[in-house]
């Protein structure tokens, strides 16, 4: 029985991993035909769904501990020991491949003049070979290979509109990416002592006897790849970007999905380690915090709906980050009060990395529908969607109200289990009490900034009135573009309800916990995602009683907006711009947000005849004061070399002549 | 019995709640030399609103309606858990001090959503300064409730109230007076009171609550304006119980216990309203855009308090 259903797991994760190819196979080959988008969506949607049921198959067999240990041989082709965290990062794949092929269904062909579908799916695959491809790899080389090939196939649907930002903004990711990646190189390279072609287990063996200097660098350069990529400040610089340049799905799995690779590759970097340098857990959780407040705030002001979830990605990946670098802190600390707060930050990890994949994956898609529908990305220029797609805009409210964090959603239970285990852990030693004092205010702070950004997002896109004719006059939306994130709302719900009695004791099902209970962290603090959920429900049951029989029952008298005798237009309204203006005033010096009133003169003889204009602007903060420098600097390198290439063809041989002289005095 | 218990006290801080609203605002009107309308007034107003046709713009969606319901159910879930009476019988995992402040946050978006859905900019200014207020307050707010549950050792709101019955005064309670008045900060920020917000008057340039529900009317006015009632006295009640424990007792409860609560209530939710309506009275509004400063001082205060803890945890 138990050979029986292993072997069936192997088949399943064989066949998810195999199918994307046959699917670029096809692709290629029906290419002329109008169903050849569908044909190969499907592909994908069967190898998620072989992937997803063989992940959940291994859980079922062997338990969510950390010792679960699985051997892949796809049919004796290679040997591959799976551990279930590796299935964990799988299954976010194939249930983002899932959602995102559901949705691509039907969301790809109104563009097939925009994209070359055929080639975006081509890439796509790739993409998700690559994905599964890096997590699967039980070796250095094919790790490095799997990365690249994931690296650049999401350079391909990052420029796949091929207008010029596109291209400027691949550019730009193309660039951070291959830093990253010689980051990555280095540092994996130095943990292995030069092995290109260790296997994990070597790697570990051979950083036993790196010297401290060397785990140091290695542990910064690991740091410094895995961080681009996940998009931590302040290599966050081609996120924002690169993001949403792509296709709403291929959004949706480079935020969702691929920055939780780059988190899974992180971990596994880590675990190589004999120990980790003192200084590593404070570097990571610093620049977790500054990656989540910078983020929150850019979200909090961004005008392209598709660049708000990117920079809410960054806010959460630097979240993410910040409880790694606190486990690290904690993890294995012989003091046992110390080492107790890992399991609960742990829990936050995995909770809000498997929430901010649903409600991400969900939200991309969510925007790219209303984008493909009035073609705007432009939260000033929408609005009043609400009274045409109700349905829709329920989806995208509740889509919201998960990503800041708010009950019933799974994520307010992961940011829950944060908040708590961090007031818990102040009574551990008074080092602890003050660090993390101040992070629970940082944290809350993000908290209220997310809450901002998602909270205008949602009203300039949906509330209010049409700004245009093309959002007075919407379609109704086709079921597939607003199935997935639903899928994704109920998903979010879930999350609480499940996942979060089954993570927060893995082992405790065996010994008669039910998932009723309630959820205790470090300290004793606990929470039931099943109570909140009934209280909300009563509650709103008793209202509705109470509106039946206490109030007055006549209809409501539909009338125009109190506009003070005179008529209003939707321009009066706020703009998104005009929501964020007291939090970019707050937040002047670090958005380095610029105001200017433009006076142009019209008429030469009358003075008081002129033309004003506001123009406002926001600066990168990093760009201004890291990246420009380094420009500057290199520049100025370049024109200092410059006088050596001067055209000259002896100066050319004296040089070489000097190299010739260099090498043969060094190497002697 | 314990539900009874739940049902009993939430019942009382409901029916009480227009009361203070209606002592606010007349203590503030003898501090100005009038005589002010009766203190029972705001239940004939609310009631009155209750019976009255309601208008809907035409420019407003579901959401609009369903802002009403959302924030006061956020408001009777305040009622709910907050320890008034009685601390230890509402469940632990429903009177959590974080769910107590993202049921506060909840309530504070889905007001904001009604003022955006009207297409009307005096809606949206308001929304867009509460927004700005809900996500600035954050901080302190959640390091304030921090600090008294690190204080207590309790991570609900019934077990930091029971803490304080527990102990003599002087032993309990001036440790976390800073945190006190930190809570303060949060309370009047959140209440739309002064200097943070006017709530007497619909002028475009003091409004941020009231501009939020301008468009409302009828039933949906009555709702909301019960819940900002609710909520003020909720937050109030978690004041007064923490700076004066007395009354507040756990099950298994005498009629005289009771008596001595319901007695003990009305007369801290009395002094709240006189602190309230005093300190509206000695101080001016603030402009907006200077509402960091008080932000930044809120958060400050919340702070030192939690220093303030950490050095009595660690001494």
């Amino acid at each position: 029985m138990h050979l029986m259903s292993s072997f069936t797991i192997d088949c399943l994760f064989a066949v998810a991993f195999v199918l994307p190819l046959v699917g670029v196979v096809l692709s290629l080959l029906t290419r002329r035909f109008s169903w050849n988008n569908t044909l190969v969506q499907s592909i994908f949607i069967l190898s998620g769904f072989a992937g997803l049921i063989a992940g959940s198959y291994f859980f079922a067999l062997l338990g969510i501990g950390n010792s679960a240990s699985f051997n892949a041989t796809f049919f004796g082709l290679v040997n591959i020991a799976l551990n279930s965290m590796q299935v964990f990062f799988l299954m976010l794949v194939y249930g983002g491949v899932l959602l995102t092929s559901l949705y691509a269904i039907q969301s790809l062909p109104p563009y097939k003049d925009v994209y070359v579908l055929p080639t975006l799916n081509v890439a796509s695959a790739f993409f998700i070979v690559g994905m599964q491809a890096t997590i699967l790899s039980p070796s250095l080389f094919t790790f490095l290979m799997a990365w690249e090939i994931m690296s650049v196939s999401a350079y391909f649907l990052v420029i796949a509109d091929r207008s010029d930002e596109s291209l400027r903004a691949g550019w730009l990711y193309f660039v951070m990416t291959h830093i990253g990646f010689a980051c990555i190189a280095a540092g994996l390279l130095l943990l292995a002592g030069g092995n290109l072609f260790a296997s994990w287990h070597d790697v570990a063996l051979s950083a036993l006897s790196a010297t401290p200097l060397a785990i140091s660098v290695a542990f910064v350069l690991l740091f410094a790849g895995f961080g681009s990529k996940a998009g931590l400040v302040p290599l966050h610089q081609w996120l924002p970007y690169a993001h949403p340049q792509a296709p709403s799905g291929s959004s949706a799995l480079l935020s969702g999905v691929m920055l939780k690779v780059a988190l899974f590759g992180f971990i596994q970097g880590v675990a190589l380690f004999p120990f980790v340098p003192s200084f590593s857990a404070f570097l990571v959780i610093g620049i977790g915090l500054l990656s989540a407040f910078f983020g929150a705030l850019r979200a909090a002001v961004e005008n392209d709906a598709k660049r708000v979830l990117a920079w809410s990605s960054i806010e959460n990946m630097g979240l993410i980050f910040s409880a790694v670098g606190i486990y690290l802190l904690v993890h294995g600390s012989p003091d046992s009060a110390v080492s107790a707060i890992a399991p609960s930050i742990a829990l936050f990890i995995i909770l809000h990395t498997v929430n901010h994949f649903i409600f991400k994956t969900g939200l991309f898609m969510a925007v790219g529908a209303v984008a493909s529908k009035t073609h705007t990305r432009n939260l000033d220029e929408l609005g009043g969607l609400a009274q045409r797609w109700p349905i829709f805009a329920g989806i995208f409210l509740a889509l919201s109200l998960a990503a800041a964090a708010l009950p019933p959603f799974g994520t307010f239970f992961g940011e829950w289990t944060y908040f708590q285990t961090l007031a818990s852990g102040m009574t551990v030693s008074a080092l602890f009490g003050g660090s993390f004092a101040l992070i629970l205010a940082l944290l809350a702070l993000v908290g209220g900034l997310a809450l901002f950004a998602y909270v205008r997002m949602f009203s300039a896109i949906f509330l209010g009135r049409a700004r245009t004719t093309h959002a007075e006059q919407v379609s109704p939306m086709p079921i597939l573009l607003w199935l997935p994130p639903l899928s994704s709302v109920l998903l979010s719900i879930t999350a609480g309800l499940f996942l979060f009695p089954i993570l927060s004791a893995p082992n405790a099902f065996t010994e008669g916990m039910t998932l009723f209970g309630d959820v205790a962290v470090l300290g004793g603090a606990s929470m039931n995602a099943w109570w909140v959920l009934l209280s909300v429900l009563s509650i709103g049951v008793l209202l509705m009683v109470f509106r039946r029989f206490l109030s007055n029952r006549n209809p409501a008298r539909i009338t125009d907006t109190w506009d003070c005798g005179q008529p209003i237009t939707p321009r009066m309204q706020y703009t998104a711009t005009g929501f964020s203006a007291p939090i970019r005033f707050f937040f002047k010096s670090i958005l380095m947000s610029e105001k200017e009133l433009i006076i142009e003169p019209i008429s030469m003889s009358n003075p008081w005849i002129v033309r004003r204009r506001l123009v406002w602007s926001i600066q990168s903060f990093f760009e201004y004061w890291l990246y420009r420098p380094i420009g500057i600097a290199v520049f100025a390198v370049s024109h200092a070399v410059k006088k050596l290439q001067n055209g000259v063809i002896q100066l050319y041989l004296l040089l070489v002549i000097c190299a010739l002289v260099l090498t043969l005095a060094t190497t002697l | 019995m314990t539900y009874l218990l739940i049902t009993f006290q939430a019942l009382v801080v409901l029916l009480s709640a227009p009361l203070v609203v209606g002592m606010v605002r007349t203590l503030k009107a003898r501090f100005q030399n009038r005589q002010g309308p009766s203190i029972f007034l705001p239940y004939v107003s609310m009631l009155s609103l209750l019976r009255k046709e309601m208008t809907i713009t035409k420019h407003s969606s579901w959401v609009f309606r369903v802002v009403p319901f959302v924030v006061l159910g956020s408001a009777f879930f305040l009622a709910l858990v907050v320890p008034s009476l009685f601390f230890g019988i509402v469940p632990s995992s429903l009177d959590n001090i974080f769910l107590f402040g993202a049921v506060v946050a909840l309530g504070s978006v889905f007001l904001v959503l009604g003022g955006m859905d009207t297409g009307s900019t005096f809606g949206n200014m308001g929304s867009s300064r509460e927004m700005t207020l809900a996500a600035l307050v954050e901080p302190a707010f959640y390091v304030s409730l921090a600090t008294l549950a690190l204080a207590t050792g309790a991570w609900g709101m019934g077990g930091i109230i029971g803490h304080f019955t527990s102990l003599p005064w002087l032993v309990a309670v001036p440790p976390v007076i800073v945190t006190l008045i930190g809570f303060l900060f949060v309370l009047l920020a959140e209440n739309a009171r002064y200097p943070v917000d006017n709530p007497a008057t619909h002028l475009e340039l003091t409004m941020v609550h009231e501009a939020m529900i301008l468009e409302y009317s009828g039933t949906y006015l009555a709702m909301l304006e019960y819940a900002s009632a609710i909520k003020l006295t909720a937050l109030l009640a978690v004041c007064m119980g923490i700076l004066i424990p007395f009354g507040i007792s756990a099950p298994p409860v005498t009629f005289f216990g009771l008596g001595v609560a319901l007695i003990a209530f009305f007369g801290k939710l009395a002094l709240g309203a006189f602190a309230i309506a005093f300190i509206e009275s000695v101080i001016v509004k603030m402009r907006f855009y200077r509402m960091q400063e008080y932000m930044m001082l809120a958060f400050f205060i919340a702070l030192l308090g939690l220093a303030v803890e950490l050095i009595v945890l660690y001494h």
